[in-house]
Parts: C-alpha cells; structure tokens; sequence
C-alpha cells in the first residue's frame, strides 16, 4: 500500500466519525414539519414532539398582555387553523397574511406553545394589493381618531 | 420603454444561444471567425444586461406602474435608495441582476488581457454562456421583468416595499452575495475548460485563482452583511440561525475554502488533481443547489421566496450541469491519474492541508445533511423530519474547532517532512501560553468544557499566527538589517499571498472568538413603568420616556433609557418602533450599543395606553469581534491577489494548442 493511500486511508477516518456524529445527533435534536391540517388531525400522537409549522398570521386573533409578556394568536393554512402561545415579543412584520413560521410543543389544549415565532423575509409574496394602497390612509386614520 | 425592455431580455437571450453556437462551431472548425463573432456577441450581451437592468433602474426610480415589477414593490413615497433596491427585492428583478453579472463575468474573462491569444478562452465562455442562456430563458419566458398591466389595468400607486427591506443591509447583502455565487461560475468554467481540452496541468488553478479568490471574498462578504443585517431584524433569528437558505450560500463557501487550501498541493506537488477539480465543480454547483432551494420554497425558512414553478427550471439546470460535468470529470478521469505527485509524510503541511480538506468537506456533508434531510426524510418515510439548531450546534461546533486547531498548526508545519525540532520550535511557547489563558478563564468562573477548549484553541492559533510573523519579520531583517517596521511592510507585501492568507486565518479567529463569546448572552423580556429600572449582568437600565416624532413621512415612536454601566453613567439608548406611511405594521429599529467587551442589545417591542413599555434587553459578549473578524478576513483575502510584480506573473499556457482562440 502506499503512502498515499495510506495516508488518504486514515484521514478518511475523519469522515467515519463525522458520519458518526451525525448519525448520533440527528435523531437527538429532530421533530416534525407538518402542515397545521395534520397537527390537528393527529394531535393526540403529537405530545412532547418538537414541531414546525407555517401559516398565514390571522390579525385579528392576536392577542397581547404586557404584564406577563404573552403572546397569543392563529395561523391558517390552507382552511385549517392553529392557535399559538408565545412567551415573548412579536418578531417585525407580524401582520395580516405574512407567513409565519412556528417552532415548539403541542399542549394538551392543542395550543402550539412556541420556542420560536419567525416571519418569512418578505420579497414577492408581501404586500397589499396596488389598486388598494394610498400612502395617506394611515394619516388620514391617525387624524380620525385624534 | 416596455419595447426596450421586453427587446433589450429576447435579444440577449437570442445572442447567448448564437455565442454558445458560434463558439462551438469555431472550436469544431478551429474558424477563428465564428470565435469572433462570438465574443462580439459576448460584449453585446453584456451591452444588453446593462441596459435591461439600467432600464428597470430608470423604471424603478421614476415609479413606472405600468410594469407589474414597479408596482409590486415600489411605492411613490419610497426613498429613492430603495426604489432602486427594488432591483433585488423580487424574483425578476433579482434573477435580471444575476444575468448582468454574469453577463459581466463573461465579457471580463472574454476580453481579459491575461486570456489573450489564449486557445482556452473560447471553452470557458462557452462554458459560463450555458448559465446566461439559462438565465435569460427564464427572464424571458418565466419571470420577465418588463411585464405590464394590460391596459386600463395600471394601478395609481404600488405596493411599496416591506420595512423589513428598507435597511442598509438589503443595499449591501444581496449584491455582494450575487457577485460570490455568480463569481464562481468563472473557476468552475475554467476546471470544465481544461478537462475538456485535456489540459492537465496546473494552468487552470493559477488563472482561476483570482477570480476564485474574488468569490470568495464577495461570498463572504455576502453571508457576514446578511448576519449583521438579521442581527437587527426582530424575527430572523439572530446573527445566524442555521435557516436552510442561509446554509446554502454557507456550503459553497466551506467548499472554496478546502479548494483554496488544497489547490496549493497542486500546484506545489502537483497532486490531489481529481479532488480540486472536484472541489471546484461542487461549490459551483452547490450554488445553484442554494438557488433552487430559495427559488422553490421546497424547504420551510424565513428567508424563502415566494412558491412557483421557477425551481423546477432550476432543478432541470441543476441536473444538466450535475450530469455534464460528472461525464466530462469522469471522461478525463484516466488522464488525471497520471503523474501525480506523493506525500513525503504523516506530518507534513501538506498531510495537515489533506486533513483540512477533509474535515471541510465533512462540515459541508454535516451542513447539507442537516438541511436536505425534510426532504429525504418525507420520501422515505412520508414524514418531514426537521433536525433544528441544537443538531448543527452539536455537530459543527467540534468540526470548526478542528478547523482552528489545524489552522493553528498549518502555518508552521513544514512542507515534505516535519521534524521534531520543528514542531518544538515553533509550538512549544504558544502551547504554553495557550495553556495559560486556560487558567484565566477558569480562574474567571467558565467551567463548560467547549468554551474551555475553544478559548484556548482560538488563542494557540493567535499566537501561532503570531509567532509566524514574528519570525518572518526577524528572518527578513537578519538579511536586509531594515528596522522592524520596514522589515515587516516589505515581508508582507512581498509575500502577498502567503501573508495575505494569515491575514484571513486573523479573521477567522476574531470570527471565532466572536461566535464563543457571543454563546455567554443574557437576556431579559420585561414589560415596564416610566421610572422603573431593571438590572441585566453589569447594567441598570432606567426606562425614562416614551415619545414620538415625525421622520418625513413616517412616525417614529421611541423609548428613552438611561444606562449605567457598573455604576457609572454611560449616555442613553433609544429602541424605536418606525410606522411607515404606506405599511400596518410598525417596525424595530433595535437599540445596540456596541463595545468590544459586550452589546447592549434593547428591543421596544410595545407599550400600554398608560406608557407602559415593553422591552427585549440582551448582553451579547465580544459580538463586535464578527464583524470586526469579517472585515479583517476579507482584506487579508484582497491583500492577498494585490497586483504587482512580485509572485503575480501570469503562467504560460502549456496545454494542447489550438488555432483558435
């Protein structure tokens, strides 16, 4: 054998134990990506499973106590909601149909208790529609309520 | 302006097709002609992406509504800096921006002086035309910037742009990591070049090294402006969140960084000629892997565009290219093998290069695994399995830890043989030294083990950088009996590229030191009276006010705090949540107060009728060192290709001959 291979032979030994490594870790640190429909369909089966899912945020649903830093509120996707509770702040462009992505615990209200709350980066999906914008509805608002 | 849009996209996509051609009918007939006529359609093409992309530039800044592209993400009341981002805030736009710069690319090597008279030069573009036909096709049949409303259908105003878009950040990140991705085409033209001439030596690795070099600096750049950017965007995660679409430009920057280090075997020894073209063709292909996975929303992430059948066309290119380029390496595999070089070694440079090589390449399997596995998961077993965060920390933390440990030992290693001396020589006192910073950190209260070994990892390979410059700078003096200064000024620029590659080794341990430190954070959510003050590590923070002012169009509403730093007063910070005129939703503009030591990093995340506010405050230790590594790397990589005379000179081409060229 030569020095070559011999030397390619045990370097690749390095490649052995990171194969190693994530054979071991993977199992250790997975959950499932589901879509909300079957979260619901099958949340009995879902206890203590680290989940991810995504849906449009619904605006109306969200709900917020400053004092003990909760956050509440639901997604939808594709007909099928799912309600969230967050113990933290809401992350920026949290706001009607953006897509948000969820990571954490199914409770045994069939709440989605979330680690993680993150909004998509926005690039051609955002937006309200062109016909609808008016750059001055929000102060015409503002001025309303004043 | 809708005519010269739509021609300037059809056009380009008609000269591709008669480039490629006329390239390869010139090659067949060796007609110098045909080769001609093809690099004046290259030039031409690169004529037509300017003006296409200053058109839609033009269109941007004026607020042009008639095209669908400016009315979805533009407004009239945008700042004029981000109308023209606009360019790469969407699907057409930005895939229109990736055809100029490889249009760019392929006129810069078309017409380099250093190609001149070059019989290799034809193949490459040939090569790198097979990208531009694919990305004008789909400008031109999938996602064309210069689409219009029919008629009577144009909206009054746009949609505007998304405040997240409307950073600093969105100015920098996307170009620079264009330029690195669609800059890697060009070494990847140059490996497929020579093995279809059946050029073997190592003329392609010394022509690619700078353009190599150039992606890789641009791809850093890229992945560091993007961090830097999330680090301030509330909901992407943080410096750096493992997100698939961020993964993907992190692969085939582990890849070029193994080719980097292992080319030089190559052109030293002349072996390891298989593994580099091999090197070269993955990071260009796991480019366009990264495309496909941000163009198709197959993955689930924060960065994903919108879904549609454009990753489709990108999968099918993927594949053609993956399929091509596995025939050509495979056909001129039995070429390749002949009159490789050996190793002398166990302990020698270039072993440590191989070993390098390796565990690089392991982190890039260890990264794809972890980020393709949803998918490989769902078609096995129906189900997506998603290994988060937890699984690349548990698994990339020891592979960079190897990676700086080798990177401490590499630079003073010798090549051939190492001896015993050697490596007591040039070791022992960083060892020792290393081993003493140990002992203060555990004296400091750190008792975790990774934090333990990476601190002393990341300070052996400081001072073993260290010691290197030392001992150049003395061995430089003892010849010239120049003054330490001059000494080393003339040693660094005389030696760029080897000196200029400890530069970026400086920066990746800065990097490194950054990422261990910035794992120490505290953070705190508390909801707060005017008055009250929290404490967070060796902070008071006294939430004063919450007030408002107007910035042009936008209302701008921020919190007051006052900060004392161990018991001392040390100014104020002001968290701000900005209402955009055309958007619902405020936005967050994050309060950092940055030192070297530590970032005082508050949130305004809401408030009550009352003036309650609600805060997200975190410490975030040594995170300057980042970005401070980043900016030392990417000089330290400049430095490195400086022009000039000394060990800049252009190689001969010495491969099969050709009339053409």
């Amino acid at each position: 054998m030569s020095k070559n291979t011999k030397i390619i032979l045990s370097a690749s030994s390095i490649i052995i134990a990171i194969i190693a490594m994530l054979l071991v870790a993977t199992p250790a640190s997975s959950g499932s990506e589901m879509k909300i429909a079957n979260i619901n369909e099958t949340a009995d089966t879902l206890k203590g499973r680290h989940l991810t899912t995504e849906g449009l945020l619904i605006q109306d649903s969200v709900s917020w106590d400053a004092d003990a830093i909760e956050l509440t509120f639901d997604i939808v996707y594709e007909g099928h909601e799912l309600s969230v509770f967050y113990n933290g702040v809401r992350p920026d462009n949290f706001t009607d149909d953006v897509y948000i992505i969820v990571r954490g615990y199914l409770n045994e209200q069939g709440v989605l208790e979330a680690e993680a709350v993150q909004t998509r980066c926005p690039s051609t999906y955002e937006g309200e529609d062109a016909d609808d914008h008016d750059p001055d509805a929000i102060w015409d608002e503002e001025d309303s309520n004043d | 302006m809708e005519l010269i849009g739509q021609f300037s996209i059809y056009l380009g996509f008609f000269l591709s097709v008669w480039a490629l051609i006329s390239f390869l009918i010139g090659i067949r007939k060796q007609d110098q002609r045909l080769i001609d006529s093809g690099k004046g359609a290259v030039l031409s093409i690169f004529i037509l992406a300017s003006v296409s992309t200053t058109l839609l530039l033009f269109l941007l800044g004026t607020s042009d509504f008639r095209f669908e592209y400016v009315a979805s993400y533009t407004s009239t009341d945008l700042p004029m800096v981000y109308k023209l981002v606009a360019l790469w805030a969407g699907n057409a736009g930005s895939l229109l921006l990736w055809t100029f710069f490889l249009a760019m690319y392929g006129a810069m090597v078309a017409f380099s002086k250093k190609m001149k008279k070059n019989p290799m030069t034809p193949y490459i573009v040939s090569i790198m035309l097979l990208n531009t036909i694919f990305f004008y096709f789909i400008l031109s049949f999938v996602s064309n910037p210069f689409d219009t409303f029919p008629a009577g259908e144009v909206p009054a105003e746009g949609r505007g742009l998304n405040p997240m878009l409307q950073d600093p950040g969105m100015i920098l990140h996307p170009i620079t990591l264009y330029l690195g991705y669609v800059g890697l085409v060009v070494p990847f033209a140059f490996a497929i070049a020579s093995l279809i001439m059946k050029s073997m030596d190592a003329f392609w690795v010394q022509m690619a090294r700078r353009w190599t070099i150039i992606a890789w600096a641009f791809l850093t750049m890229g992945n560091v402006i993007g961090g830097w950017w999330a680090y301030t965007e509330l909901g992407w995660g943080g410096y750096w969140a493992w997100d698939p679409v961020e993964n993907a430009s992190f692969m085939p920057w582990l890849t070029v960084t193994a080719y980097l280090h292992s080319v030089m075997i190559q052109e030293r020894k002349n072996m390891l000629k298989v593994w580099n073209l091999s090197l070269i063709i993955i990071s260009y292909l796991l480019t366009l892997f990264g495309t496909f996975l941000v163009r198709s929303g197959i993955l689930t992430s924060v960065h994903s565009f919108a879904q549609g059948n454009i990753g489709q066309y990108f999968l099918m290119f993927f594949s053609f290219m993956v399929l091509l380029s596995l025939y050509i390496l495979m056909s001129r595999y039995h070429l390749l093998r002949k009159d490789s070089g050996q190793f002398d070694s166990y302990l020698s440079k270039e072993s440590s290069f191989l070993l390098n090589n390796i565990i690089l390449l392991g982190g890039t399997f260890a990264v794809f695994w972890g980020t393709i596995f949803p998918i490989v998961s769902e078609a096995i077993a129906g189900t997506r399995v998603t290994v988060g965060v937890p699984f690349f920390n548990t698994v990339m933390s020891p592979i960079l830890l190897a990676l700086i440990f080798l990177m401490a030992i590499c630079p003073l290693i010798a090549w051939q043989r190492a001896s015993v001396k050697n490596i007591r020589d040039n070791f022992l006192i960083p060892a020792l030294i290393s081993l003493a910073v140990l002992g203060v950190i555990a004296a400091m209260g750190v008792r975790d083990a990774y934090p333990l070994i990476s601190f002393t990892v990341i300070a052996f390979a400081l001072l073993t950088h260290i010691v290197e410059f030392i001992r150049g700078t003395k061995a430089r003096q003892k010849v010239t009996k120049e003054n330490v200064a001059v000494a080393f000024g003339c040693l660094m620029y005389r030696s760029r590229r080897r000196y200029g590659g400890y530069v970026v080794h400086l920066g990746v341990i800065l990097i490194a030191f950054g990422i261990v430190g910035s794992n120490f954070d505290a953070e705190q959510l508390v909801t707060l009276q005017e008055g009250d003050t929290l404490e967070i590590e060796n902070y008071v923070l006294t939430y004063e006010s919450l007030d408002q002012r107007r910035d042009g169009l936008n209302d701008i509403v921020y919190a007051t705090i006052a900060v004392e730093k161990n018991g001392e007063d040390v100014g104020y910070v002001t968290p701000e949540r900005v209402f955009y005129a055309n958007w619902e939703e405020p936005s967050t503009n994050v309060a950092v107060r940055s030192t070297l030591v530590e970032d005082l990093y508050v949130v305004l995340s809401g408030w009550e009728e009352d003036n309650r506010a609600t805060f997200q405050i975190n410490v975030n230790p040594l995170v300057s060192w980042i970005w401070i590594g980043s900016a030392v790397l990417v000089l330290g990589s400049l430095f490195a290709i400086l022009g000039g005379r000394y060990g800049q000179s252009v190689p001969r081409y010495a491969g099969p001959q050709r009339k053409v060229h």
